[in-house]
This record gives structure tokens, C-alpha cells and sequence, in this order.
């Protein structure tokens, strides 16, 4: 028996919602960047439950292109993280706080 | 199966851009094995990059004067060049080429002069012309990825320096949740029209379904983080004061143009039908945003973040042509775009002009009594200022005047008000820049280098721009002439209906 449609989506909507709240309330950086990755995915997942109710190529296609784009995104991340460090030792987003107001 | 039928002049401005970031990658280690001098691959590498951006524009000048839409692969439209696209691709490729002219001598004075730096503009500049003649969502994503992935890089391409990288740092975080949340947009809108596509997604979007709208709104809310509008604004002054000064200036210019211009085309062309029903949501982001930038702007003491709230107050000024909905507002907002990227251009060239001995320009206090030991390009910051804050008989002046004027039309009368008020805040905080030039002495005085080739032809393209558009609205020859720009940009926006 497939997975109906809805609970994909709700699953999507679930790891999205994860992913935000994770992004906006954690304080080590390597976790912030993870919570992203975790937002990304959830749109993967909602594109290949959508893919499959349409019967449509697209979003199958598109799960591929946003997952080179995430790899891109993870390794200049990385690397700006490593910069940061090395300057500061220290990976808490409170604090890199030198611009402010 | 057939092979498809491409047409490869629809791509040849984003293919120049891409090959050129290429080149000059190889280009960059080939002079390196030499061991030359470092200006002199610094300067070789620029003026490569700038030949290539060169070609860009000189492909998207053909393809608007020709009006012809080229289509890459007619079979399954992604990315064409029009009208609209070959606008906006002439707008940033004129801005990126001007700035890799200033940025000759002004990397050298901070010493970041790594060949990198032309590498990773060109290819965010690639981004931006996928960007901009997107017609499918999926191209939509990867040329803003495209666009932003290099410039997180060129944020913090100080990379000693503690403020570039907390630049980077914050940038590379809001940008990519930005991202994440206008993915999420596309899935929802993908999974309501089943297609990506915006002819497709004009024809099967739903108006009523609430699954289309959280689509439709996320996209909006992603678009609004990239052009930094009131409430998603307040990344925008910290990564912009911590950047080197010559890549604010490509992060507060190109980028504006490209998000706006590509917002635009996705509410004509996918969300036509639609797009009415948002034109209080757009209401509400532009006055804020005015509101926000322009109070914010007035306590600021650096330079810098001064300027990028004034942009972020320009962004809600262009919000307001959204708000309309009109071919009279977009255009309106293209012509301003055009305002604003030289006006801009002109006062961070300035800025860059002034940076020196490995530290920027960057406070106000720098400026003072600068009208005394360059009397030249004290003039030029005044007229920038003075055409950012619209004084009539400066290009900004027009750009305001056309926008208030469609939105009048167009029955936004409250906003028009609002933003009139807003630019009246505006002259308090632009003029203190003469104020500081002018009035006041510096207490120690440092020697101040003169201003470089480059950056003197940028300013005096900026300068000239500036000065025409504002004073011969209608007789100037070309681009310059005012009402002839406007009628370039309605009728590139007219195509896209």
C-alpha cells in the first residue's frame, strides 16, 4: 500500500518546522547550519510526495539540482565557519557580535 | 528521440559571464607561475573580467534593441532573454563592469588583492542574469544559489579581518535560511500546479487553495530577506558594514536589481491573476520599510551601515511600485532601478576612492574636511547624496517623482504620502555628509592618496548619469534622457503581460 499523499507533506511540514525552530533558537553554529540542511530536505521531501501524486518528473529533477546546491552551500559555510574560528576560537553565534545598531 | 533545438543567443550573456569567471581562474594561476608583479595581475585580471562583463552587456544592449523573445529550448522554456531580461542583464552587467573598474585600486589599498575576487563576482553576476530571464522555478533557484553562494565568499573575503568574517558569517546564515524558506515556497507552489514552469503555473494556479497562498507567501517572504525589506531587514547593515567596500557596494547594488527584477517577473508572469490580491501584503512591507530605513538610517555615525539602511529605505520606495500592480508602477520600479544603481554606485565609488593604507572610509568623522584636501570628490559625494535623497534636479529626484506618481494614479494615495514623508526624513541623514565634507575640520590630519583611474571613470560615469537624468528629462541623447529610459522600462515590463 503507497504512503498516502498527506502524511508526506505533513512529514515535509514536521521536518520544516524543525528545521526553523532550530535555525532560529540555537547557538552553536555547526547546528544552525544543520536545522538549514534539515529545511532544505523537508522541501526535498514535499517535492518527491508532489512528484509522485502529479506522476511528474519535475520535482524529481529538482530534489537533485537543491541537493548539489545544498552541498555548495554546506562547504562555503564550513569554510566561513573554519575563518571564524580560527580568529576567534569559538563557534557561539552570541558571540560574533562586534556589528550591532 | 529528437535532439533538442537550442538556441544558444539566448544564453550568451550568462555564458560570457561563467566563461569569464573561468578564465580568470586559470588566468590567476598562469600570472602567479610567472611571478609578476601583483598590481599588474590584479589589474590584468580586472580588466579580463571587465572585457568579458563587457560582452554581456554588449549581447543583452542587441537583444533589447532587437525586442525579439529568444527562448534556450523552446521545447521546455526555462531561461529566456527578452526585453525585460536583456534590460536587466544591460543594468547589472553595466553595475558589475563599474565596479570591477574601482575595485583595480581599491583591493590593493586594503590588501585583499587575491585574483579570486573577479572570479567570484563574475559568477555571482552569472547568477544574476540566470536569475533575472528565469521562466521556471527551477532556474529561478539556482541563479539565486548562484548569485549567493559567491557572494557569502566575497563578504568575508577579508578574511584576517574579525568584522568581514562576522560579515560573511551573518550573511551566509540569513541568506541561506532565506533560501530554505523560498525552497519550501517553490515545493508548495509546485505541488499545487504540478508544474514548475511560470506559463504552467499561470495557467493551473488555484487562486483559492491555502496550500498555494503559504506557497506563494513564503516565496514573497524569501524574495523580501534577498532585497533586505522591513521586517526581514536587519541582517543587512551588519553584513554591509563588515564587507570590503567595494563588495557592499555589489551586494546593495547588483543584488537589489536582480531580486527585484526577478520578483517582478515571477508576479507578472507566473502570478498574474493573482498578484492583486497582494497588493496589501506589499502595501504593508513598503511602508515599513520606508518607515524603518529611513528612522533607522538617521543615529547611524558609520558610513556604511548609513548607507544601507538608506538602501533599505530605497527598497521599500521600490516596494511601493509592487504595491500598485500597474505596468505604470513596475515600470516605474525598473526606471528607479536604474536611478539607484548609479546614484549608489557613485557614492560607495566615493567611499572606495577614500580607503586607504589597508582601512576603509567608513566613518563619518572620516569625511571631515575632506572638502578642503579634495575638493573634487567631496562635490561628487554631495551630488550622490543629495540625488539619494531626491533633490529635483538630480536622477533621484525623477525616479521618486515617476514612482509617487503611479502610485497616485494607481489610488495608493496614503503611501505616496508616506513615502514623501519618508524621503523629507531622508535629507536630514544624506545631508550630513556635506555638513561633515564641508563644516568641519578633522582633528588629526592624515594625507589622503588621490583617487585612482578607475575610480575616476566610475564616478564620472555615475556623475554624468546622474546629472542628465535629473536635469534634461526628456532631451538628453540615449539612456540619458529621462522619459526615454521610463519608456525602455514600461515596455520591457509590457512584454512580460
Amino acid at each position: 500500500m503507497p504512503v498516502p499523499l498527506a502524511h508526506v507533506i505533513a512529514l515535509s511540514a514536521i521536518l520544516f518546522a524543525i528545521g526553523t525552530v532550530g535555525a532560529l533558537s540555537r547557538r552553536n553554529l555547526v547546528v544552525i547550519l544543520m536545522s538549514i540542511e534539515l529545511m532544505l530536505n523537508a522541501a526535498n521531501v514535499a517535492f518527491l510526495g508532489f512528484a509522485r501524486a502529479w506522476a511528474s518528473l519535475d520535482g524529481h529533477v529538482m530534489v537533485l539540482m537543491v541537493i548539489v546546491v545544498a552541498a555548495a552551500e554546506v562547504a562555503v559555510g564550513l569554510g566561513i565557519v573554519i575563518a571564524l574560528f580560527r580568529n576567534r576560537e569559538s563557534v557561539d553565534v552570541e558571540e560574533v557580535s562586534l556589528l550591532k545598531w | 528521440m529528437n535532439a533538442p533545438q537550442l538556441d544558444m543567443a539566448a544564453i550568451a550573456p550568462l555564458a560570457f559571464a561563467a566563461f569569464g569567471a573561468l578564465f580568470v581562474l586559470l588566468g590567476e594561476v598562469w600570472l602567479t607561475r610567472r611571478r609578476t608583479n601583483e598590481h599588474f595581475i590584479n589589474a590584468a585580471l580586472s580588466v579580463l573580467s571587465i572585457s568579458f562583463l563587457g560582452l554581456s552587456v554588449y549581447c543583452a544592449g542587441a537583444a533589447f534593441s532587437d525586442g525579439t523573445t529568444r527562448v534556450f529550448d523552446p521545447a521546455n522554456p526555462m531561461l529566456s532573454l527578452d526585453r525585460f531580461a536583456a534590460y536587466s542583464i544591460a543594468l547589472i552587467g553595466i553595475a558589475s563592469l563599474l565596479i570591477c573598474f574601482a575595485s583595480i585600486s581599491y583591493l590593493p589599498q586594503v590588501g585583499i588583492n587575491h585574483g579570486e575576487y573577479y572570479a567570484l563576482l563574475l559568477l555571482s553576476t552569472a547568477g544574476m542574469f540566470l536569475l533575472v530571464g528565469a521562466t521556471d522555478l527551477m532556474a529561478l533557484f539556482l541563479g539565486l544559489e548562484l548569485m549567493s553562494i559567491p557572494l557569502y565568499v566575497m563578504a568575508g573575503f577579508d578574511r584576517r579581518n574579525l568584522r568581514s568574517n562576522e560579515s560573511a558569517f551573518k550573511y551566509f546564515l540569513v541568506g541561506s535560511f532565506a533560501s530554505a524558506i523560498l525552497l519550501y515556497g517553490i515545493a508548495l507552489v509546485y505541488g499545487v500546479t504540478g508544474s514548475l514552469g511560470f506559463d504552467a503555473i499561470r495557467a493551473g494556479f488555484p487562486p483559492g487553495n491555502p496550500i498555494g497562498i503559504v506557497g506563494l507567501g513564503l516565496l514573497v517572504v524569501g524574495f523580501a530577506f534577498k532585497v533586505a525589506s522591513a521586517p526581514f531587514h536587519q541582517w543587512a547593515p551588519d553584513v554591509y558594514e563588515g564587507a570590503p567596500t567595494s563588495v557592499t557596494a555589489y551586494m546593495a547594488i547588483t543584488v537589489k536589481v536582480a531580486a527585484f527584477a526577478a520578483l517582478l517577473r515571477l508576479l507578472t508572469q507566473a502570478f498574474g491573476p493573482v498578484t492583486a490580491s497582494l497588493s496589501d501584503l506589499f502595501w504593508v512591507l513598503a511602508a515599513l520599510t520606508i518607515v524603518v530605513g529611513n528612522v533607522m538610517a538617521v543615529i547611524q555615525t558609520n558610513l556604511k551601515r548609513l548607507l544601507a539602511y538608506s538602501s533599505i529605505a530605497h527598497a521599500g520606495y521600490l516596494l511601493i511600485g509592487f504595491a500598485t500592480g500597474t505596468v505604470e508602477g513596475y515600470g516605474a520600479v525598473l526606471f528607479y532601478l536604474l536611478v539607484y544603481v548609479f546614484t549608489n554606485l557613485g557614492a560607495f565609488a566615493v567611499l572606495m576612492a577614500l580607503a586607504q593604507g589597508g582601512r576603509d572610509c567608513d566613518t563619518l568623522d572620516d569625511l571631515a574636511g575632506l572638502a578642503r584636501q579634495r575638493p573634487g570628490l567631496a562635490a561628487l559625494l554631495t551630488l550622490f547624496a543629495l540625488s539619494l535623497a531626491g533633490i529635483p534636479g538630480t536622477a533621484g529626484f525623477v525616479a521618486k517623482f515617476f514612482v509617487f506618481e503611479s502610485a497616485v494614479a494607481s489610488g495608493q494615495t496614503v503611501l505616496a504620502i508616506i513615502g514623501v514623508l519618508g524621503s523629507v526624513v531622508s535629507f536630514y541623514y544624506y545631508l550630513r555628509l556635506p555638513v561633515q565634507m564641508y563644516m568641519s575640520e578633522a582633528a588629526t590630519e592624515t594625507p589622503r592618496r588621490h583617487a585612482a583611474t578607475g575610480e575616476l571613470l566610475v564616478l564620472a560615469v555615475c556623475a554624468v548619469v546622474v546629472l542628465f537624468l535629473g536635469f534634461f528629462p526628456s532631451h538628453a541623447p540615449g539612456v540619458l534622457g529621462a522619459v526615454r529610459a521610463l519608456e525602455w522600462a514600461r515596455s520591457s515590463v509590457a512584454m512580460l503581460y
